[in-house]
């Protein structure tokens, strides 16, 4: 089975630290991935198809080097390998028309203002998954552990395995 | 124009302090006729005839004059000649005269008296003024009529002339003070403006500065959170390690962390995945950090599954490092913006100070850190003399001009700072350029206007009135602001400021 991958693009190392920090938890089911930089994040989202793998989750800053976080979350789901990707914006600042086109072109799906509250990336981490999952996976059950089981057994219900 | 025929002169005016009945009791009219109908018969008269061709002196002021023209045809304008702008007195047309006043008293001549087209005069001195009232008794009482009516109608025309002056310094006095209202209100206004674009610039800058400082003061918050639940309990479980001075090490090194590149990283990763798959990825990150020497310490607890619980002590202890050095560095960097913060917006006191404007440039940089991430930014500051001045108002303009070049390259560009001191050693001057698409010589020259933006409302937080102000300011700093093209493409503004001595 391939593995869902989780990936952050933020350009502050020591931001990029205390996320994965956040988010540990995770990954003992869903490998974590970081790039520094719009760039970097596109050789690691081509690295990551190539060895087979998916992408669940991308959690990207939006002011960066080089192209934006928003611009970055566009492209992405223009692209079919990173379409159903769950996107949540993690910033300081993005005006509304930035974080209005996210939503509109990127189908931004959630949004974390920094500082963000303990375990709020962690929170909004697994929820997004538990979506991503239960939308593409059939086999539901190893990612319980993890996830939003109450959810996660919903689903089982309602799609007829037990 | 094909015929240069002045206008008539105006009608006689009835103003209403003389009574408006007042009207000539001559005829000039019907006195010329008279004469010349006469002039054919007289040899007197003919002799007396003097003609004027167009644009020529009949009369200059204070010049002596002994001659009484009676005017038959043509117009004859009467000017004062002032130092620099002669003043046009009237028009005088066929029965008026000219040089009544300094032929009847003897005294110089008042105002010049020039043919406006050619004109025909009778030109009579004292000997002929008596030859002529008694050899032609019919028309003498219609003369001294008329030169009474003249005079009378000069004593009018004073009369209205101090009236006019009279109204006219009342009007100008309203006019004046009513001037004088719309400048303060003008100034007011101005101020206004300058402080409501002040306050837009700076909610932009507060918004680029919130990101600034969200950054650094998540790092600071979740590195606490982590360090709270790790630290505690650190020190007994160190107890089950051979060497408890090892945490002490691991946790050094973290503090001494340098961050690798993520590509490199993953490799690294991979590799130390290969060597130890029993490891998970969370601890293989932590190792994929470590550097050779760092890492050797560790094999012995990576090597042997059944120590995971003291290889786990050894990374968080190496982690407690990078967030406690991660703590660090963000506090200096909330505490930098923060100092340059206060020093850029302090308030400008009413008195100027002498200061290097090079700092003030630098203060400028660091709040506009965030419209700079792409923004290649190079800076030659030689040696200046300081500049007597109100530090704030100046920021305002280097934060201006930034802006400003920001906006033109779309915030992806080179941008470039000097100064230097000019030759005769009086200005330095401070250049403020980017590689941008320059601005067109047609836009240049009103650039500083204050109606003028190439910005839309979207685009910015501003009035559009940014370089209107920064010129004001400069202004007021008996300074100069140019816009160049910079040599090699893109726009320079160069600010030139007196230098103290």
């Amino acid at each position: 089975m391939s593995d869902i991958y989780i990936i952050c693009v933020e350009d502050e190392p020591q931001v990029l630290d205390v996320v994965i920090r956040d988010l540990a938890k995770l990954e003992e089911v869903f490998p974590i991935e970081i790039a520094h930089s719009a760039d970097e994040a596109r050789q690691l989202i081509s690295e990551i198809k190539e060895e087979g793998n998916r992408i669940g989750l991308a959690i990207c800053d939006h002011i960066m080097p080089g192209d934006k976080g928003v611009d970055l979350m566009i492209e992405m789901q223009k692209d079919p390998f990173t379409e159903h990707t769950r996107k949540v914006l993690l910033t300081g600042q993005a005006g509304l028309e930035e974080t209005i086109e996210a939503v509109n072109k990127a189908k931004l799906n959630r949004y974390i203002s920094k500082p963000w509250k303990p375990q709020q990336i962690l929170e909004v981490a697994v929820d997004e998954l538990t979506t991503y999952v239960i939308e593409h996976e059939k086999e539901l059950l190893p990612f319980m552990a993890v996830l939003d089981q109450e959810r996660i057994q919903e689903a089982i219900r309602s799609k007829g395995y037990v | 124009m094909e015929s240069r025929r002045p206008e008539k002169p105006k009608a006689e005016r009835h103003p209403n302090v003389i009574g408006a009945s007042a009207r000539p009791i001559y005829d000039k009219g019907t006195f010329v006729e008279k004469i010349k109908e006469m002039m054919p018969d007289s040899e007197l008269m003919s002799r007396l005839k003097q003609t004027f061709p167009e644009g020529e002196f009949m009369l200059r002021e204070n010049q002596e004059n002994t001659k009484l023209y009676i005017i038959l045809d043509g117009y004859v304008s009467q000017v004062k000649e002032g130092d620099e702008v002669n003043t046009n007195i009237g028009m005088q047309g066929p029965g008026d005269f000219i040089g009544l006043l300094s032929f009847q008293t003897g005294e110089p001549v008042f105002t010049s008296a020039k043919s406006s087209t050619k004109v025909t005069t009778l030109a009579l001195d004292h000997d002929s003024f008596e030859v002529f009232l008694t050899r032609y008794p019919e028309i003498s009482k219609t003369l001294q009529g008329l030169i009474f009516s003249n005079l009378a109608e000069r004593y009018r025309k004073v009369v209205t002339l101090h009236v006019e002056v009279a109204e006219l310094t009342k009007q100008l006095e309203a006019e004046k003070n009513h001037l004088k209202k719309t400048i303060k209100e003008l100034e007011r206004t101005r101020n206004a403006l300058i402080s409501q674009e002040k306050m837009a610039t700076l909610g932009e800058l507060t918004a680029g500065l919130a990101h600034e400082i969200n950054n650094p003061a998540s790092a600071l918050l979740r590195s606490v959170d982590y360090l709270v639940t790790t630290l505690p309990d650190m020190a007994q479980r160190a107890s089950a390690l051979p060497d408890t001075g090892l945490v002490r090490f691991f946790f050094e090194m973290g503090l001494k962390r340098e961050y690798a590149d993520t590509a490199e990283q993953r490799v690294r990763m991979k590799e130390l995945a290969k060597k130890y798959p029993y490891i998970n990825r969370g601890k293989l990150r932590t190792m994929a950090e470590m550097d050779h020497e760092v890492l050797d310490r560790l094999k012995p607890f990576a090597e042997k599954a059944e120590k995971e619980e003291m290889l786990q002590l050894l990374l968080d202890s190496y982690q407690s490092g990078i967030f406690m050095n991660g703590i660090r560095l963000s506090t200096a960097r909330i505490e930098y913006l923060v100092k340059s913060l206060k020093s850029y917006s302090r308030q400008s006191g009413k008195e100027p100070e002498v200061a290097d404007v090079r700092e003030g440039i630098r203060e400028t940089l660091q709040i506009l850190g965030n419209r700079l991430k792409d923004i290649k930014v190079k800076i030659d500051f030689p040696e200046i003399p300081p500049v007597t001045c109100f530090v704030g108002e100046l920021n305002q303009v280097w934060t201006n001009l930034i802006i400003n070049a920001c906006d033109a390259m779309n915030d992806v560009g080179e941008l470039y700072l000097s100064c230097g001191l000019s030759e005769d050693k009086n200005n330095v001057w401070f250049k403020v350029a980017d590689n941008g698409p320059g601005v067109p010589d047609k836009i240049k020259k009103r650039i500083f206007d204050s109606s003028f933006t190439t910005k839309t409302a979207s685009q910015d937080f501003g009035l559009g009135i940014g370089l209107a102000i920064t010129q004001s300011i400069v202004e007021k700093h008996h300074g100069t602001i140019e816009i160049l093209d910079r040599q090699g493409g893109g726009a320079e503004f160069v600010v030139a400021l007196p230098a103290d001595s």
